[in-house]
C-alpha cells in the first residue's frame, strides 16, 4: 500500500510539473517595458519621445558633440588631440584616414540613428493611436521635429541616406534614398510639427513651433541643388513668421548668452538642457578647456577653464583683421568667444612638456562653465547649448534678402540688430555695414559676421557648404588641413562607415560616397 | 580511473600461471562482494602476494578463480572504492570476500541530475581528482587545487585574496557568452562560482568533457561540467579530523624598474634627444649640463635634483605592501551506523594579501547526512552555509606604486597625487593615501540539496530531491576626503552601497532502473529538473560627507544629493528539462550508453525555448577480447568513442525583446531604449562534440594512460551582433556565428616503484586546443573598439573568420629605424607618428604607403598551444615528497605595464630594459630610444613587445612525515605534519610580473606548514 501511494505521489507530482511547465518558462522583463508596451499608449510614447530630446541632446555631448565642427575654417583639434588617434585627425586632415572604416566618424554615425529610427517609430505608432487628440498631435509634433532634424544633420553629413518609414518600410527598407526624397520627407516633417507644435514649452527641453519653423527656413536655404527645394524666398518667408512673432529678441548685452543665469532667454529658439550634475551635464569644458591649467598642481582638476585642448579656434578665428583674421575693433564678441588670457588664481600656467605647445594658444571660450570653478571637475561643465538662437534667424534672414535682391535690407537689419549689439547697442561709424554693399561683398561679410556671432556653436560647416567656401576656406585657414593639403571636394560629404556597408546589405560596398 | 579498473581484465601472464598450476597449484574460486549490502562487485583485483604477476579479475558477478601454490598464500584484494583487504587462500576452495567502502571516498556513486548513478556509468571522457590530489596544494581555492591536474581543464589563477580563478574545460567554446564550466555540487547546478566550498570537504570531483558525459547536464554543458561531490561518513565508524595550515608567502618576483638614478639619466638623455631633433646644430653636453645643474628647474624639480644627488631611490611598492600571511582550520566528525551516515565539518580561514588591506576571511560549516528510515526509504541533506569578508585594496595602489617616480620622497602628508618633475600626475593618485579607502564585501550563502530516495520494488529507485544555492553578498566601497580620488572629482566623500540576493532553486526528479537479461545490462535513467533563479540587487551612490569617521555606513547625512546614484533590479530565469538514458553492457566487453535530453529555457522566446540534445556513446574493452589475453603488458585497453549536441542558453537577460527603462533626465522621466534590439528568434547555441579515447592500462595498471581526441562543431553561436545603426539599434544577439575547436588530451600516470615501504608515482597530463572562428555574420570581422576616443580598434576583443577567438591584432614590427633610413622613410606613411633614427617602423602590409588598421595582423592568441601539468611523489616509509609543475606553452599576453615602462622618457616609470634602448652607438636592439615630447609608434602599436606568457612553474614541492604508530601510540589514527612551498620557482619569457596572473596584482610564493590529525 505504502508503495502505492509514493508512485501515486510521484506521478502526481509529474504530472504537476507538465502542467505548470508552460507557464513556468515564461518570464517576462519585470523592469523594462517591451517595445510593444512602449508605444502602445500616449502615457507611454510620451516620456519615450522625451527620451528621443535627451538622445538628441546628448549627441552634443562631450567628445562626440563636437567632431562636427573641427575641420572647419573656424576650429581644429590641439596639437596633441590630432597626434593622438588618426581617425580623429582625419577631421582636420582629410587624409586617407578620412575613409569608410574611420571610427570617429563612425561614432557619430551611430549615435544618431537610434534616433531616427525610434522617432519614426513612434510618429508610425501615434498615426493609428486614437487617444486624446491634443496630446497626440503635439506628439506627433514633436516626433516629427525630432526625425527631422535628426536627418538634416545626417544628411549634410551624409548625401543620400535611407527614410525611416515603417509604414513604407517594406518598398524602402533601410536603402539610401534620393536626394529629394530626402529632403522632401524632411520638409513634410518639419511641415507636420509647424502645424502641431505649441508656441511655448514649459519645458525647455521640448521643441516649439518656432524651433521648427527656424529650422525649416534653415532645411530651405541649405538644401543642395539636387534636393530641388533651395529657395530663398521659401526660407525668408518662413524664418519671417519667426521674426514676425514677436517672442523672440537679442539680449542686450552679447555676454548674457554665456552665463548660465540667463538660460533659455528671449533669444534662446531651442537649447540643449544639462546641467552640472551627471548625466546631465556635457563635458564640454573638459573638451575645450587648456591643458595647461588643468595639470596645475592640486587647483587645476577645478579650474573651470582647464580643459584637454580637442577644439581649438584656428588662427584665422582668433586673430584680429588687422592681422589677417576675423575680429575687428570694438567687437565685444572676441572677448565672450575666446579665451586669450589664460592667469587663474594669481598664477600664470606654463606650458607642460609632452603636449603639442599650443595649450596657452587661444582657446574657445563659449562652454566655459563658471559654475564649476573650484568646487568641481570641469568635467561637470554643463552650460545648455544652443540649436538654434534668434541672432541665427536674423542672420539667416539678412543672408536671404540679400540672395532675393534686397542687399539694401540686409545691410539695414544687420547693423540694426546683430552688429549693434556686437558693438555695444550702437554700431560705430567705422563698423557699420555700408548700405551700397554689393551682393557679393556681403556674402563674403555675412560669413565673416556669422562666424563672429555664431563660432564653435556648430553650423560653421554647412554654412561652408552650402555657399561652396568648403574647400578653399578651409585650406587656408585650419592648421591641419593646410598641412595635410590633402582635402578634395568630395570631402563635404563623410564616408558611409564600414559597419553600415557590411551589416547592412541594402546599402552594399559599392554605393559609397563619392572619393572613398 | 575508477571506471576502467572496474573493467580490468585478466592480465595475459595469468595464463602462463595457469599452465604451470595446473600441475602443481591449488585453484581456489571466490566471490568478492560488498559488506554492507551483500552484492557482488565486479571487476575487484585479485593478485597473488607473493607473485603481483599472478592477477586475477572478478566477473560481473564478482566470482573469480585464483592459482595459489599452497594454502597459506596471501591474497590481496583491490577494488578502487573500497579499501585493500588480505585473505589467506586457506583450505577452502570457495572464499566469499566482504569488501568495505573507502573510507575517505565513497568514489563509487555520484548523484547527476538528481539521480544517483554508478560512476563506471559514466560514459565519455570523465576525469576524476580525488581528494588526495586536491589536498596536494594547501589553498582555500578549487580552482587552484586541481590546476595541472586534469587534462582539457584550463586553469587561469587569480592573485586577489578570495577572488576565484577561471577554468575552462576543453579551450573556448563560445564566442561572447561563456567560457566557464558549470560546477554541480552534490547535485545542485551552482553556476560558475565555487567559492563557498571548502577543498577539505571534497571527497572527489569529475570533470564530464565530451558532450556524451555532459549530456546529463546537456542544456547547459556546452563548456563541460564539474561534478563536486563532498564527503561522507563510513559506516560504523567514528572518526574526528583535523587539519591546520599556516602560510606566509611574499612577491614570487618583481617587475625590474630603474632607480632614482637611472631614471634622472633616462630624461636627461630624452630631453637632449628632443633638443637635439629641434636644434641639430646645438652642443648636446651642454645642453644637458644647463638642465642637469644644481640650479635648473627647467626638467627636474628640485625635490628629483635632490634625491639625484643623495643617491637614493624611492621604491614606493614597499609602504604598501605587507608579508601575506594565511591560516586555515578545518575539523571534522564523520561515522555511521548501519541505518545511516553523517559528516559534518567547521572551517576556518583567514588570508592577508602582499598589499596592506587586502584580505580574505571565511568561516563556513558542513553537514552530510545519508539516513535510511525504512527499508525501502531513504532520506538525506548535503548542506554547507558560508560567510565569507573580503577587503580589497584599492585597484589604484599596486599599478600606482609600481609607477610611481623613484627620485619623489615618499610622503603621504602632503602629496594627493604623485608627481614626475613639476607636474602632478593627475592620474596617479598617492597609493598611501588610497590605502584609507575601504572596500569590503560580505557574502552570506547557502548551498542546501535534499532528497528522499524510495525502492518500492526491487532495482527501482525513486528520488526527488530540493536544492537552494542562496546567497547575499554586499559590498560597500567609501573614499574618505583625504585621498586624491576625492579631490580630483570634488566628491567631499563618496560611498558606493551595493547588494545583491540570489536564489537558485531547483526541484529534480527521477526514477532509476536496473535490470539484467542474461549477459546484458541494462540502466534506465528517466528524469525531470526545474529550475528557477532570482535575482535582485540595489545600489546607492553618495557623495558629500560630513567627515569620514562613519564611512559608508551613514548615508542619512549626505550632503550632494543631486549627485545620489540609485539603481536597481529584479530578475528570473528559468530553466525545465527532461531527461532519459539508457546504458547497456554486454559481457562488460561492450558498452553503449544513449541519452536524450529537451530543454526548455525562459530566456528564449515563445517558439525557441525547447531544445533536444542527444548523445550516443559506445565503448569497447578490446583487452577482455581473446585475442588479446595473450599480451603481457597490457592489463586494460578499452576504447571510447562519444557523440553528442550540448547547448548554450548564457545571454544577457531578456534578449528577445527590445527594452525601455525610465531614466530621471533634467528633471523629469525619459524612457530610453538600451540599443538592444530584441531577438524573438533566438533559440539555443548547439555544439556538436565527437571524442574519441582510449582508457590504458599497463604493467598490471602500473602504467596508466588516458588519451582522448576531441572535435567541437559549434553552431548557431549566440554572439552579441552590432548592427547596421540605420536599424535604428546598436547590436542584438543572434545565432549567427560559428566555430570549430579540436583538441587532444593525454594523462599518464605511473607507479614507478610500488612496495610496502616504498611508493614512487609519476604523472603527466598535458593537452592542447585550437580553436578557428568559422563564420561570422557575411563573414565581416568583428571590431571592439575603445581607448582614447573610444573608437579605436583595440588589440584584443576582435573576432576574424579563420582566426582564433582570443587572438592579439597589431601591426607587426619591421625595425628600429636607423640614422641611414630616415631620409628613406616617407613622412606621410605614418599618418602624424614621427619615425626618427632609434624609433619603431611597423610594417605597411598592404604595400599602398600608408601604415594604418589595414596593416594590422593577428599576431598571436591570448590561449596556449598546450599545457598541463606533470609531478612525482615519493613514499618511503612514513615520509613523503612531492612535487608539482604547471606548465602553459604558445600563448601570448599584452603586458601594458612593461610597454609603458620602456617607452619612458623619464616623465614615468622605465623598465630597466631601457637600459638598452637605442642610441646612436647601441643600435642592434628593439628597444627603441628615450625622447621627450614626440609622438612615435609605441611598443603597443607592435607585435615585437606582446609578451610570450608560456611558462613552467613549480606550483608544489611538499615534504611530509606521517607518524609511526610506534611514536603516535593509541592518541591518533594518523598523524601527519607536512611543509609545502608554493610557485617557488618559475621560468619565463614574460617580462611582466606573472605571466598568468598579469600585472593587475602581485602573484605570491609562499610557505606553509601544515598538520592532519585523526582520532
Amino acid at each position: 500500500m505504502q508503495f502505492k501511494n509514493i508512485i501515486i505521489c510521484t506521478s502526481l507530482m509529474v504530472a504537476l510539473t507538465q502542467v505548470s511547465c508552460k507557464k513556468f518558462l515564461d518570464q517576462q522583463p519585470k523592469t523594462a517595458l517591451t517595445q510593444e508596451q512602449a508605444f502602445s499608449k500616449l502615457d507611454n510614447i510620451k516620456p519615450l519621445i522625451s527620451g528621443l530630446f535627451t538622445n538628441w541632446r546628448n549627441v552634443r555631448k562631450d567628445r562626440g558633440g563636437f567632431m562636427f565642427e573641427l575641420g572647419s575654417d573656424e576650429a581644429q583639434q590641439g596639437a596633441f588631440q590630432v597626434l593622438s588617434d588618426p581617425d580623429q585627425a582625419a577631421l582636420d586632415k582629410y587624409d586617407g584616414f578620412m575613409a569608410p572604416r574611420n571610427n570617429a566618424l563612425t561614432g557619430q554615425w551611430q549615435s544618431r540613428w537610434p534616433i531616427v529610427v525610434a522617432a519614426a517609430q513612434a510618429v508610425f505608432a501615434l498615426q493609428s493611436n486614437h487617444e486624446d487628440e491634443a496630446t497626440r498631435t503635439e506628439l506627433l509634433g514633436e516626433a516629427s521635429f525630432i526625425r527631422a532634424g535628426v536627418n538634416f544633420e545626417l544628411t549634410q553629413y551624409w548625401g543620400k541616406i535611407p527614410i525611416s518609414d515603417p509604414a513604407r518600410f517594406d518598398q524602402l527598407g533601410t536603402k539610401r534614398q534620393p536626394l529629394d526624397q530626402v529632403y522632401a520627407y524632411i520638409i513634410n516633417d518639419l511641415e507636420t510639427a509647424v502645424k502641431y507644435l505649441p508656441e511655448t514649452q514649459a519645458d525647455k527641453s521640448h521643441v516649439t513651433k518656432y524651433a521648427a519653423l527656424a529650422l525649416l527656413g534653415k532645411v530651405y536655404m541649405s538644401a543642395p541643388t539636387e534636393a530641388n527645394v533651395r529657395s530663398f524666398q521659401k526660407a525668408a518667408d518662413t524664418l519671417n513668421l519667426v521674426i514676425q512673432s514677436g517672442k523672440y529678441s537679442l539680449l542686450t548685452n552679447y555676454a548674457d548668452l554665456w552665463d548660465p543665469a540667463h538660460a533659455n532667454s528671449s533669444e534662446s529658439i531651442y537649447e540643449y538642457q544639462f546641467n552640472n550634475t551627471y548625466p546631465d551635464n556635457n563635458q564640454t569644458q573638459w573638451q575645450m578647456g587648456s591643458r595647461a591649467l588643468a595639470n596645475l598642481p592640486s587647483i587645476g582638476a577645478n579650474c573651470y577653464f582647464g580643459g584637454y585642448d580637442l577644439m581649438v579656434p584656428t588662427s584665422y578665428c582668433y586673430s584680429d583683421k588687422s592681422a589677417g583674421g576675423l575680429w575687428e575693433t570694438g567687437d565685444v564678441r572676441k572677448q565672450q568667444s575666446i579665451r586669450y588670457d589664460f592667469t587663474y588664481q594669481g598664477i600664470t600656467p606654463t606650458l607642460s612638456t609632452g603636449f603639442g605647445g599650443d595649450e596657452l594658444d587661444p582657446h574657445v571660450k563659449k562652454y566655459e562653465d563658471p559654475r564649476t570653478d573650484g568646487t568641481l571637475s570641469f568635467w561637470y561643465s554643463g552650460k545648455n547649448i544652443f540649436y538654434i538662437r534668434y541672432a541665427d534667424v536674423l542672420l539667416m534672414y539678412a543672408e536671404c534678402l540679400n540672395e532675393l535682391g534686397k542687399t539694401n535690407d540686409a545691410v539695414a537689419l544687420m547693423n540694426s540688430t546683430v552688429r549693434a549689439r556686437a558693438f555695444g547697442g550702437t554700431i560705430p561709424a567705422g563698423a557699420s555695414w555700408d548700405p551700397g554693399m554689393s551682393q557679393d561683398s556681403f556674402r563674403t561679410n555675412i560669413m565673416d559676421e556669422r562666424m563672429r556671432e555664431l563660432c564653435f556653436e556648430g553650423w560653421r560647416r554647412s554654412d561652408l557648404i552650402r555657399t561652396g567656401n568648403f574647400v578653399n576656406l578651409v585650406k587656408a585657414r585650419n592648421k591641419w588641413t593646410m598641412q595635410s593639403g590633402t582635402i578634395q571636394a568630395f570631402n563635404q560629404l563623410y564616408p558611409i562607415p564600414l559597419t553600415e556597408t557590411q551589416q547592412n546589405p541594402d546599402i552594399p560596398a559599392t554605393d559609397q560616397n563619392p572619393g572613398y | 580511473m575508477t571506471k576502467y579498473l572496474f573493467f580490468l581484465l585478466l592480465c595475459a601472464c595469468t595464463g602462463l600461471v595457469h599452465a604451470q598450476d595446473q600441475t602443481r597449484g591449488l585453484t581456489v574460486k571466490g566471490t568478492v562482494r560488498e559488506k554492507s549490502t551483500g552484492q557482488p562487485i565486479p571487476g575487484v583485483q585479485v593478485t597473488l602476494k607473493s607473485d603481483p604477476k599472478n592477477i586475477v579479475t572478478a566477473n560481473a558477478s564478482g566470482e573469480f578463480t585464483i592459482t595459489v601454490p599452497s594454502p597459506n598464500a596471501i591474497l590481496i584484494v583491490h577494488a578502487l572504492g573500497y579499501s585493500d583487504i588480505e585473505v589467506s587462500a586457506g583450505k577452502k576452495t570457495a572464499l566469499t570476500i566482504d569488501l568495505e567502502t573507502n573510507a575517505v571516498s565513497n568514489l563509487d556513486e555520484i548523484v547527476v541530475v538528481g539521480a544517483v548513478i554508478k560512476r563506471h556509468d559514466l560514459t565519455g571522457s570523465v576525469a576524476t581528482v580525488d581528494a588526495k590530489t586536491i589536498g596536494m596544494t594547501p589553498t582555500s581555492d578549487i580552482g587552484t587545487a586541481i590546476q595541472g591536474k586534469v587534462a582539457g581543464v584550463y586553469v587561469t589563477n587569480s592573485s586577489q585574496p578570495g577572488s576565484a580563478s577561471s577554468i575552462k574545460v576543453r579551450g573556448n567554446n563560445s564566442l561572447s557568452y561563456g567560457t566557464s564550466p558549470i560546477f554541480v555540487v552534490d547535485g545542485v547546478i551552482v553556476g560558475d562560482n565555487l567559492n563557498a566550498l571548502n577543498p577539505d570537504d571534497i571527497a572527489s570531483m569529475e570533470v564530464l568533457k565530451d558532450a556524451s558525459a555532459t549530456a546529463l547536464y546537456g542544456s547547459r554543458g556546452a563548456n563541460g561540467v564539474i561534478l563536486v561531490s563532498t564527503k561522507k561518513g563510513r559506516k560504523n565508524t567514528g572518526v574526528v579530523h583535523y587539519n591546520n595550515w599556516l602560510s606566509a608567502s611574499g612577491y614570487e618576483r618583481k617587475m625590474k624598474f630603474m632607480n632614482a638614478q637611472q631614471i634622472y639619466n633616462l630624461r636627461a638623455d630624452a630631453y637632449a634627444n628632443e633638443y637635439i631633433r629641434q636644434n641639430p646644430a646645438a652642443d648636446r653636453q651642454a645642453y644637458i649640463n644647463g638642465i642637469t645643474s644644481d640650479t635648473s628647474t627647467a626638467v627636474f624639480a628640485p625635490y628629483e635634483q635632490q634625491t639625484f644627488r643623495s643617491g637614493k631611490s624611492y621604491d614606493w611598492l614597499k609602504p604598501v605592501s605587507q608579508n601575506g600571511m594565511a591560516q586555515n582550520h578545518t575539523l571534522d566528525f564523520s561515522g555511521g551506523s548501519d541505518k545511516g551516515t553523517y559528516y559534518l565539518s567547521l572551517n576556518y580561514t583567514d588570508q592577508k594579501g602582499l598589499i596592506k588591506g587586502a584580505d580574505y576571511k571565511r568561516m563556513g560549516a558542513r553537514i552530510n547526512i545519508d539516513q535510511n528510515v525504512k527499508s525501502w526509504l531513504k532520506v538525506g541533506t548535503y548542506t554547507t552555509f558560508t560567510h565569507s569578508i573580503t577587503d580589497l585594496a584599492d585597484g589604484s595602489i599596486f599599478p600606482t606604486a609600481v609607477a610611481a617616480n623613484p627620485l619623489l620622497p615618499i610622503d603621504t602628508a602632503g602629496l594627493y597625487t604623485l608627481k614626475w618633475g613639476g607636474i602632478d600626475n593627475q592620474d596617479q593618485y598617492n597609493p598611501l593615501r588610497s590605502l584609507y579607502i575601504k572596500n569590503n564585501q560580505y557574502l552570506n550563502r547557502l548551498l542546501t540539496s535534499n532528497y528522499i530516495s524510495v525502492a518500492p520494488i526491487k532495482d527501482l529507485a525513486i528520488r526527488t530531491s530540493f536544492s537552494a544555492d542562496i546567497s547575499n553578498e554586499q559590498q560597500y566601497t567609501y573614499i574618505p576626503t583625504t585621498t586624491g580620488q576625492d579631490l580630483r572629482n570634488s566628491n567631499h566623500g563618496n560611498a558606493i552601497q551595493y547588494k545583491l540576493e540570489n536564489y537558485n532553486l531547483q526541484w529534480d526528479n527521477s526514477a532509476t532502473y536496473t535490470k539484467r537479461f542474461g549477459e546484458h545490462r541494462f540502466n534506465f535513467l528517466v528524469a525531470t529538473s526545474m529550475q528557477k533563479n532570482t535575482s535582485n540587487y540595489n545600489s546607492i551612490t553618495a557623495y558629500g560627507f560630513p567627515n569620514d569617521d562613519f564611512g559608508y555606513m551613514y548615508l542619512g547625512g549626505v550632503t550632494s544629493r543631486d549627485k545620489t546614484v540609485l539603481a536597481s533590479d529584479f530578475v528570473t530565469k528559468t530553466l525545465m528539462s527532461y531527461l532519459g538514458r539508457v546504458d547497456w553492457g554486454w559481457k562488460d566487453k561492450y558498452f553503449a550508453t544513449a541519452t536524450l535530453r529537451y530543454d526548455g529555457s525562459s530566456n528564449f522566446g515563445p517558439n525557441h525555448k525547447w531544445g533536444a540534445f542527444p548523445s550516443l556513446a559506445v565503448a569497447w574493452d578490446m583487452s577482455r577480447e581473446d585475442f588479446m589475453s595473450k599480451i603481457d603488458f597490457i592489463s586494460h585497453w578499452k576504447w571510447r568513442v562519444g557523440y553528442g549536441v550540448a547547448g548554450n542558453q548564457n545571454i544577457p537577460n531578456y534578449a528577445t525583446k527590445s527594452l525601455y527603462r525610465p531614466s530621471y533626465t533634467n528633471g523629469s522621466v525619459t524612457y530610453v531604449s538600451d540599443g538592444r534590439l530584441g531577438n524573438p528568434d533566438l533559440q539555443w547555441e548547439r555544439q556538436k562534440q565527437t571524442n574519441i579515447g582510449a582508457d590504458i592500462g599497463l604493467l598490471h595498471d602500473r602504467l596508466n594512460l588516458t588519451a582522448d581526441y576531441f572535435t567541437i562543431k559549434n553552431d548557431k553561436l549566440l554572439i552579441d551582433r552590432k548592427l547596421a545603426l540605420t536599424s535604428g539599434f546598436y547590436d542584438e544577439v543572434a545565432n549567427i556565428g560559428a566555430m570549430t575547436n579540436k583538441g587532444i588530451e593525454f594523462t599518464l600516470d605511473y607507479a614507478i616503484v610500488k612496495q610496502k615501504d616504498l611508493q614512487w608515482n609519476f604523472r603527466f597530463m598535458i593537452s592542447r586546443d585550437r580553436n578557428r572562428v568559422t563564420r561570422l555574420f557575411g563573414d565581416a570581422p568583428i571590431y571592439s573598439t575603445g581607448g582614447f576616443t573610444g573608437t579605436q580598434i583595440q588589440r584584443t576583443g576582435n573576432f576574424f573568420v579563420g582566426q582564433p577567438v582570443n587572438n592579439i591584432y597589431a601591426l607587426k614590427f619591421l625595425k628600429i629605424a636607423q640614422v641611414g633610413d630616415t631620409a628613406k622613410l616617407n613622412p606621410k606613411m605614418f599618418s602624424g607618428h614621427l619615425v626618427g633614427a632609434g624609433d619603431i617602423v611597423p610594417l605597411d602590409k598592404d604595400g599602398n604607403g600608408i601604415v594604418d588598421d589595414n596593416d594590422r595582423y593577428v599576431v598571436g592568441k591570448l590561449d596556449p598551444d598546450f599545457y598541463g601539468g606533470f609531478g612525482s611523489d615519493i613514499t618511503y616509509k612514513g615520509i613523503g615528497l612531492t612535487v608539482f609543475f604547471n606548465y602553459s606553452s604558445g600563448l601570448k599576453r599584452i603586458s601594458s605595464l612593461y610597454e609603458a615602462g620602456i617607452s619612458s622618457d623619464g616623465t614615468t616609470a622605465a623598465s630597466v630594459d631601457m637600459l638598452k634602448r637605442w642610441t646612436p652607438t647601441n643600435t642592434n636592439t628593439i628597444i627603441p630610444r628615450a625622447i621627450h615630447n614626440y609622438s612615435r609608434y609605441g611598443p603597443g602599436d607592435v607585435d615585437a613587445y606582446v609578451q610570450d606568457a608560456s611558462f613552467l612553474r613549480l606550483s608544489v614541492l611538499s615534504l611530509s612525515y606521517t607518524l609511526p604508530k610506534s611514536v603516535r601510540k593509541n592518541m591518533f589514527d594518523n598523524a601527519r605534519i607536512y611543509v609545502t612551498g608554493s610557485n617557488l620557482w618559475l621560468i619565463t619569457k614574460d617580462k611582466g610580473y606573472d605571466p598568468e596572473t598579469g600585472d593587475g596584482f602581485p602573484n605570491t610564493k609562499s610557505v606553509t606548514v601544515g598538520l592532519n590529525l585523526s582520532l
